[in-house]
């Protein structure tokens, strides 16, 4: 039960995201880029959890169970990391834009058409 | 084994060399030495690397001392090695260029740390032997291209930068899917190890979509046909050396990460890929060829026949023989050159302009005001690209049509040579109106200084010498290179992987 409810989230975190990232607000688009990242993320912890498995190095493990998978742990911190630094560059150009075109209708930002 | 620091020091000097730009954020010149230091200290240790790898077989380097599969690895092999001293030293004549740049935008203290950066992501995502660490790389190299494009002293590069990095953060976004579905395919993210287990037959339930969404966000950072519409913009609007690095060795990067997918990770699939690659390919010429004909902007030109010009390499990768892959990778290889030195000339044209500007329409006849020696490189320049002999572009296009004969595949043939020409109609075109026409009235008055010449002369030169002198030694290295990555044990058994695991 409890994997097809993280199958479910991971699915509407990834179908809000790309809704948002379509969006005509740029701030709007931003914050959809983010969710799509934590859908990742989330994934990522999927794949490396399962249920009635230990937490590893803490937990005392009988004999014919496993620990969950510990480097799944380090690889999620980076990719936060990653997508973290990512999203507040998003955000820093939709400032400047926002200031240079008075707007952040992204169809009122297309002078790259000329 | 796994001891080899030069591998881990082409990484670690323009990381360096960025920190250390930073400590001098008040002295822009200052800067801009240091840059050029840490980018030719980084060519020095690139070189030895290709050379040892040449003479003593694949060299890596253990994070760390953490040994693989779980420690990261950095594998320098003759593909890796080679493509890495590629961008170390196209990243030598960007700093040059950086150096007597008048651009307002390589005045902030943070352009020269971002280009060092740039290239730490480059030689990181081609050195690496582990898919997440090559997702980090790629992904710094994203933030730090983007970062250097929105500073742009053109006004339209804010733009450029926003669609570009929504873009290629789902690309991004791709790759970290793939490797997440990679790892809970196989249980490592070491590609030696992957390559290990895919070379047994075996075929977990994740592993062939993870092979297409990893080659999804490859096509989408080499700007192939249905992800290239970002790349005109991009590449036009980024400042010079940046547009220059970009359109020549950062979509490298792609290739180089298809490269991989079709002869290391996924050999068994490898021919359906190849297929597509193909198809893409040539589309990709065909369309980034006409683009360029069309265009209204120098630098646009240039960017849309880049988008030709991979198409070329995927063209020669899709065909797959031992020929084509030369041809393929010696093409990579000298279109760097190339294209490098044909954008910094045009940036060295729009630099003589009032307004910074490529188009057309403000640069026609501006040539007069120009040293003469520029007509003369442009031209060189568009030849070489259009792979008129004895220059290094005939090399390459003879090298991958020679693939193609073997391959009789004379539809693709056909239309390959058909775009060459029309790479020498649009090269000839431009060169035309900017060094022979009479200046019209639109064309703006010409500055008294602009941009130096000696990046570009110099890439030229390479160029040149690239197509007489260093053209058989470098077929024979790229064959070589071709013979070891046909046989993915090399690659996996260099990669100190403990027996005996499942």
């Amino acid at each position: 039960m409890i994997e097809f409810m993280f199958a479910l989230a991971i699915g509407m975190l990834f179908g809000i995201g790309v809704f948002q990232l379509l969006r005509r607000d740029l701030i709007k688009a931003a914050i959809g880029f983010a969710i799509l990242f934590s859908a990742i993320n989330l994934f990522f912890v999927a794949v490396g959890a399962f249920e009635g498995e230990y937490a590893p190095y803490v937990s005392n493990v009988e004999a014919g169970r496993q620990t969950s998978d510990p480097l799944i742990q380090a690889l999620i911190l980076t990719a936060i990391v990653v997508s973290f630094g990512s999203f507040s560059l998003v955000l820093g150009l939709v400032n400047i834009i926002s200031l240079r075109y008075g707007t952040v209708d992204s169809n009122a930002v297309n002078n790259l058409k000329h | 084994m796994g001891e080899n620091i030069f591998v881990l020091g082409t990484l670690v000097a323009p990381l360096a060399g960025a920190v250390v730009a930073l400590l001098f954020a008040k002295n822009n010149y200052a800067q801009r030495l240091v840059g050029l230091i840490a980018s030719i200290v980084a060519w020095i240790f690139s070189t030895r690397v290709l050379l040892q790898v040449h003479q003593t077989g694949v060299q890596t380097y253990e994070l760390g001392n953490w040994s693989p599969p779980y420690g990261i690895v950095l594998v320098a092999d003759s593909l890796g090695g080679l493509f890495a001293f590629m961008v170390t030293t196209i990243m030598i004549g960007g700093m040059l260029y950086t150096l007597h740049s008048h651009d307002r935008c390589m005045t902030y203290p943070a352009f020269v740390p971002l280009f060092l950066l740039m290239e730490v992501g480059l030689v990181g995502a081609m050195l690496t032997g582990d898919l997440f660490t090559l997702f980090v790389f790629m992904e710094l190299m994203v933030l730090a291209s983007v970062s250097l494009t929105a500073i742009s002293d053109d006004r339209f590069g804010l733009e450029a930068a926003l669609k570009y990095i929504l873009i290629s953060s789902m690309g991004t976004l791709f790759l970290l899917l793939g490797v997440a579905a990679m790892y809970a395919a196989l249980g490592t993210l070491n590609m030696a190890d992957m390559a290990r287990i895919l070379l047994t037959g075996e075929r977990p339930f994740l592993a062939p979509a993870s092979a297409l969404m990893l080659l999804c966000a490859f096509l989408l950072k080499s700007a192939v046909f249905p992800f290239h519409f970002w790349q005109p913009d991009f590449h036009t609007t980024a400042p010079t050396p940046v547009s220059a690095m970009l359109s020549s060795i950062v979509v490298k990067v792609g290739v180089y990460g298809i490269i991989r997918l079709v002869t290391l990770l996924f050999i068994v699939e490898a021919p359906l890929l190849q297929r597509w690659l193909a198809l893409l390919g040539i589309i990709g010429v065909i369309f980034g060829s006409l683009g360029a004909l069309r265009t209204y902007n120098a630098k646009r030109m240039l960017a849309y026949s880049t988008f030709a010009q991979i198409g070329f390499i995927l063209v020669g990768i899709g065909w797959g023989n031992t020929l084509a892959m030369i041809g393929a990778i010696v093409y990579a290889f000298n279109h760097a050159f190339i294209k490098s030195s044909l954008l910094m000339l045009m940036g060295v044209v729009a630099s003589y302009t009032k307004i910074k500007t490529a188009n057309f329409a403000s640069i026609g006849g501006i040539g007069h005001k120009l040293p003469p020696l520029t007509g003369w490189l442009v031209l060189v320049g568009g030849l070489s690209l259009a792979g008129v002999p004895p220059l290094n572009g005939f090399i390459s296009k003879l090298a991958l049509i020679r693939g193609g004969v073997v391959q009789q595949d004379w539809i693709n043939l056909i239309l390959l040579v058909g775009a060459g020409i029309l790479t020498l109609i649009y090269m000839i075109r431009a060169w035309q109106h900017i060094f022979q026409r009479e200046p019209t009235p639109e064309t703006t008055p010409a500055k008294e200084e602009g941009d130096s010449l000696l990046a570009p002369m110099l890439l030229v030169i390479i160029c040149l010498i690239l197509g007489i002198v260093l053209a058989e030694p470098l077929l024979q290295l790229v064959t070589a290179t071709v013979r070891e990555i046909g046989d993915p044990n090399t690659y996996i058994s260099a990669v100190n992987l403990p027996v005996g695991r499942p």
